[in-house]
């Protein structure tokens, strides 16, 4: 127990360095940006900030060097590096959250915390009412399998993992695929839970690989082959499928 | 509030609105928020045009964001540069690829798989 208290702790100190690591290069790489917009800005004598003067007034719209009270005004508001929105994510609430995505959000974050030596201890350490949600964190990090592997799996289930389809079910319904293709072993495989919503958003949300549509809406016209491809790639890149 | 006119943002507010685009979708993605997801991805496609548009391409501009602390914001960063500077964004996909650190390392080893199968053509 003692051993893998020290474990959780470094682990947490380890994501603490790293994030503190990232903070400062992010500053160093704001400033220099902020350095080089006054640079191109004092090129081109623009001044973005630089106020008009009001309409109505005689000479409105035209640039005036001071604010409605008659005071010069600063310099341009490139300001980056003064804002640093690391955006980190939140701390494990002790409690159990109220809605379903704050608890998704937990759950995932405890498995990047654990990573591969996440244990039913080491979450429930973490906060008790993750318990139910242990097997979905360990198995997030299980090392990738072969397809065979993957398949014969569907025939074990597991509160940690959900049967996926490596070609869409409902769009290649829609598309007219049948129903004992769509739903046959070939493309019927079991994988951790949280890669399952991880590949089903990448699915849903629009890319610029795709021409701006969502990976499922550039798929919906194409053959069931290249539907295949982008479903095993998918799973090779999520850490799924083995290389 | 009434969402930025971007045409009249000045490059500096472009690329801080990117950033805050990029960490909603990371609060989307980690809270499985889709439809907040897509939007934010949307605007974020909105934002890229708008740089893009200005004279010289100021997609440039993104490369600042390449050291940013956010995983999510150095993804879209290396996508939506490609094509202002291919060969810094693919190594930094390969990065995130590489740093197994999920969703965002799956979303670019399929930017860079789409990349090698010419699905992916950066404009």
């Amino acid at each position: 127990m003692l051993a893998e208290d020290l474990e959780l702790q470094r682990a947490l100190a380890l994501r603490a360095v790293t994030g503190g690591l990232l903070r400062l290069r992010w500053l160093a790489a704001a400033t220099r940006f902020e350095l080089a917009m006054h640079r191109h800005m004092r090129a081109l004598k623009y001044n973005p900030d630089q106020p008009r003067v009001p309409r109505g007034n005689p000479d409105g719209g035209q640039w005036t060097e001071t604010d409605g009270n008659g005071n010069p005004v600063g310099s341009s508001r490139v300001r980056l590096a003064g804002d640093v929105p690391t955006n980190d994510p939140p701390e494990i609430p002790k409690e159990r959250p109220k809605t379903a995505s704050e608890r998704s959000a937990a759950a995932k974050l405890a498995s990047k915390i654990l990573s591969s030596a996440a244990t039913v201890a080491k979450i429930t350490e973490l906060a008790v009412w993750l318990a139910p949600y242990a097997s979905g964190i360990v198995s997030y990090n299980d090392p990738p399998k072969s397809l065979d592997e993957l398949r014969q799996a569907v025939s074990t289930p597991d509160p940690g993992y959900d049967i996926h389809h490596i070609v869409e079910r409902s769009s290649a319904l829609k598309s007219g695929y049948p129903l004992d293709v769509v739903d046959g072993p070939d493309n019927l495989v079991r994988i951790p839970r949280m890669k399952h919503w991880d590949i089903n958003s990448w699915y849903g949300t629009p890319a610029p690989e795709f021409e701006g549509q969502s990976p499922r809406d550039y798929l919906s016209g194409r053959n069931w082959d290249v539907r295949m491809q982008v479903g095993l790639e998918a799973l090779r890149q999520n850490g799924v499928l083995k290389r | 509030m009434s969402p930025p006119n971007l045409k009249t943002s000045t490059v500096p507010d472009l690329v801080a609105l990117f950033i805050a685009l990029g960490l909603d979708q990371y609060q989307a993605r980690l809270r499985n928020e889709q439809k907040r997801l897509n939007r934010a991805t949307l605007e974020m496609f909105d934002v890229c045009k708008e740089l893009k548009a200005r004279a010289g391409d100021q997609r440039s501009a993104l490369l600042s964001l390449y050291s940013h602390p956010n995983l999510q914001v150095r993804l879209m960063a290396a996508k939506l540069t490609l094509a202002v500077a291919p060969a810094a964004a693919k190594q930094l996909l390969q990065e995130i690829a590489d740093s197994k650190e999920y969703p965002q390392a799956g979303d670019a080893g399929m930017s860079l798989w789409a990349l090698k199968q010419g699905i992916f053509r950066p404009t």
